[in-house]
């Protein structure tokens, strides 16, 4: 085995590292994989949490045995702890005390029968399939009552249900309810080749399908042991910073909406449109589909490298006025500031990512933490808040347009300078590995298993999902009718979060 | 405030004059596959479509059901001499069964686009639409949304978005509609007064698209509820949602002369 990376012997320089018995197993870069055994498994994870680790998901894997895995970031790697799964395997619940864990244990308890000991959920429904008329618990109070918001909604949005406990005004408490639009598209990916699979990968959340197929793409590299040629990775790079874009203009979009800013609903639609535009000439699908896949993307453009930047620059001059009398526009910066504070303290709790977590005063950002792809060759600015309510996490949304245009820019610039190959073949067949991007709503990291060339197993941690569980906690101080600011400002998709 | 009047009125207009004028999409633009040659197929290329869109009978006469195609384009790059993409917008159907094509388009267009806009205008500009999501993967909302942003702004053809299910005229459903989903969805049409019209927007409500099979989700609306209007696409562009609008309007203007 390679001698001990940097990172590992940090891994071994965790408090109680020794306690674990845990063995380090061979890895591709950016991720350790420790193995420890079942019993051990929640000690684990009570020292990555001590050792200042971020939760990211914990899913079944079938390589190299059936193990039940959890993931944390620390330090700029993936840490994998495995331990080996059978019939009677049971496991200490991690949930129990790190919020971040609670929704995976009960995912997976319901899903693929894992015994968790000490799990105990507030709600006793199903979390994976959830019944619209489900009451919860009873409230009780002077004028206090429970809504069933969802998952039929007011106006276009996905299917989600929110039951909001409150006495008109104050909300007291509020519990999250996805999982209506479980498709099972996880089980969708097996037995595929991994070009087949991309499909798949793009319709898991569409409006984040360009980053979903780069994660996808690169957790297969990454398992096959090669590597996208540059060129490919710039497109990817193009393709994904104009889906940010789109996302973040919907948002905005949709708060400019709540706050009955009419003319600038209609100002940053228009921006989006633009995009959406951009990206239906360039790639002939209005979301970029179709053009990444493994090993590379399918082809170049279908405008000139010049168009598209003059595209841009039109675009960019439109933005600055628009973001300049947006946050000049104090009717409606007064129904943003201060609504929905999310404590730092909690957002690191649950492990949130994104936007959201850059609006809490954190730096999680997958391009900077760990950089892939094209982001290994950019410097990236982070931007982040620390007022940690809607008005900040809109601000960082403002910030992370200027810097995709940025990106945007040089990566065409480079891609004007130099030509190059497009696609790798895949000559290996086998492999396990983690892929992950930086989505427009947070970060997204897929576990992926090959075996004779189709695709085994995957699992996908959604960044919606992982900030969905905050939501929650998003109402410390506000009303009932803060709710709609509040829940744009977390910009996630329901569609992303069930699978 | 006035800043933001002016804001709004120094673009001039950009809003799209569809239905009384057509609106051609980019070239290049992936809205359809066609079929160039029928003949003589060889049956491997079902395989080369992920969601079985594509079939060959013993003759080796070849069917491509648009309901099913989510326009990944594998059939395309395996055999470019039998399929292409086709840069459309318009690619809604009143029935499923022509949305099955074996050759060339003689999809006959049920009406043109200036009697769509008629129909409009003789229910009086006023007809209400309401969404519900049971299972897309959250680009058909996008496009719906899109259909009241000023480029496409549908308001201007009398079709306003409504929050209450017994308000409503139209109603969008996007989705193979999930097993959570199915009475929600069976509630909201039986809730919707008379006449009314379903349209099943994007491949996903059309036949259940990639993660039908599943056992978590269906094969496509019109296994839960009888469907008006089928519109491709995954997902179909907003001018082939509003289409599919001017269709549906022709059934709920059908049902009322017949009343």
């Amino acid at each position: 085995m390679s001698p001990l990376r940097s990172t590992e012997i940090a891994a071994a320089e965790l408090p109680g590292y020794e306690r674990l018995g845990a063995s380090i197993e061979p890895a591709p870069a950016g991720e350790v994989r420790l193995r420890v055994g079942a019993p051990a498994f929640a000690g684990a994870a009570r020292v990555m949490q001590e050792g200042g680790a971020r939760f990211v998901s914990m899913f079944l894997a079938d390589t190299p045995e059936r193990s039940l895995i959890a993931a944390f970031a620390l330090r700029g790697e993936l840490i994998l702890v495995r331990a080996p799964t059978g019939p009677d395997a049971v496991f200490e619940s991690v949930g129990r005390w790190w919020p971040a864990a609670s929704w995976p244990e009960r995912e997976l308890a319901e899903l693929h029968d894992v015994n968790f000991r000490g799990e105990d959920h507030i709600y006793r429904s199903r979390l994976t399939a959830p019944d619209a008329d489900f009451v919860g618990r009873e409230v009780s109070g002077l004028d206090v009552f429970s809504i069933p918001y969802g998952p039929v909604r007011s106006g276009i949005f996905e299917a989600i249900q929110f039951h909001i406990e409150t006495g008109g005004e104050d909300v007291p408490r509020i519990h999250t309810r996805p999982f209506f639009k479980h498709r099972g598209m996880e089980a969708r990916f097996q037995g595929l080749a991994p070009d087949a699979a991309v499909h798949v990968a793009e319709r898991v959340a569409g409006i984040a399908s360009c980053a979903y197929a780069s994660c996808f793409s690169q957790a297969v590299e990454r398992a096959l042991g090669i590597q996208a040629p540059q060129r490919a990775e710039r497109w990817r790079a193009v393709y994904c910073e104009l889906e940010r874009m789109a996302c973040h203009l919907d948002v905005i979009a949709k708060e400019a909406e709540t706050t009955a800013l009419y003319v600038g609903q209609a100002r940053f639609q228009i921006l989006k449109e633009q995009i959406m535009r951009l990206r239906a000439r360039l790639t002939g699908n209005r979301f970029g589909r179709g053009m990444i896949l493994p090993g590379g993307v399918r082809g170049e453009g279908m405008m000139s490298l010049d168009e598209v930047l003059a595209a841009l620059d039109v675009f960019e001059r439109e933005l600055r006025r628009d973001r300049r009398m947006f946050l000049g526009t104090t009717s409606m910066t007064d129904r943003l500031v201060g609504s929905g504070h999310l404590e730092r303290r909690l957002v690191e709790e649950y492990g949130a990512v994104g936007p959201l977590a850059r609006g809490s005063g954190l730096s999680t950002d997958a391009r900077h933490e760990r950089p892939y792809g094209n982001y290994t060759r950019l410097g990236l600015r982070v931007v982040s808040e620390r007022d940690a309510d809607a008005m900040a996490r809109v601000k960082v949304r403002f910030g992370e347009l200027s810097e995709s245009l940025r990106i945007l820019r040089q990566t065409i610039d480079h891609l004007r300078r130099r030509d190059g190959d497009l696609q790798t073949q895949l000559d290996s067949t086998a492999g396990a590995a983690c892929g992950w991007v930086e989505a427009p709503q947070g970060e997204l990291v897929m576990w992926v298993e090959l075996t004779q060339g189709t695709v085994r197993r995957v699992h996908i941690a959604s960044p919606s999902l992982r900030n969905w569980a905050l939501f929650d906690h998003a109402f410390p101080k506000d009303v009932l009718t803060d709710f709609a600011f509040i829940e744009h400002s977390f910009g996630l998709t329901p569609a992303g979060a069930d699978r | 405030m006035l800043e933001w009047i002016l804001r709004g009125l120094g673009q001039g207009r950009i809003t799209t004059r569809y239905p009384a004028k057509p609106e051609p999409p980019p070239a290049g633009y992936h809205g359809s596959i066609d079929v160039l040659d029928t003949k003589n197929a060889p049956s491997t290329l079902q395989l080369v479509c992920p969601t079985g869109a594509i079939s060959v009978d013993q003759q080796g006469d070849l069917d491509l059901d648009r309901g099913r195609c989510i326009l990944c384009g594998e059939c395309v790059r395996r055999a470019p001499e039998r399929f292409a993409f086709r840069s459309r917008y318009e690619t809604a159907s009143r029935s499923r069964a022509a949305l099955v094509i074996d050759g060339q388009d003689h999809q006959p267009l049920q009406q043109t686009r200036e009697a769509l806009g008629e129909q409009a205008r003789m229910l009086r500009r006023s007809i209400h639409v309401r969404h519900i999501d049971c299972g897309s993967d959250g680009s058909e909302e996008w496009e719906i949304q899109a259909l009241w942003n000023p480029y496409y702004d549908i308001q201007r053809l009398g079709y306003f978005l409504t929050n209450a299910p017994r308000h409503a005229d139209i109603l969008l459903v996007t989705g193979g509609v999930t097993n959570p989903m199915h009475s929600p969805l069976q509630r909201t049409w039986e809730v919707m007064p008379d006449p009314k019209a379903l349209i099943a927007v994007g491949t996903d409500a059309c036949s259940g698209g990639l993660a039908a099979g599943s056992g978590l989700t269906g094969g496509g609306v019109d296994t839960v509820l009888p469907v008006d209007v089928y519109v491709p696409g995954s997902p179909p562009a907003p001018i082939a949602i509003m289409h599919s609008l001017l269709l549906a309007t022709g059934v709920i203007a059908d049902s009322k002369v017949a009343a």
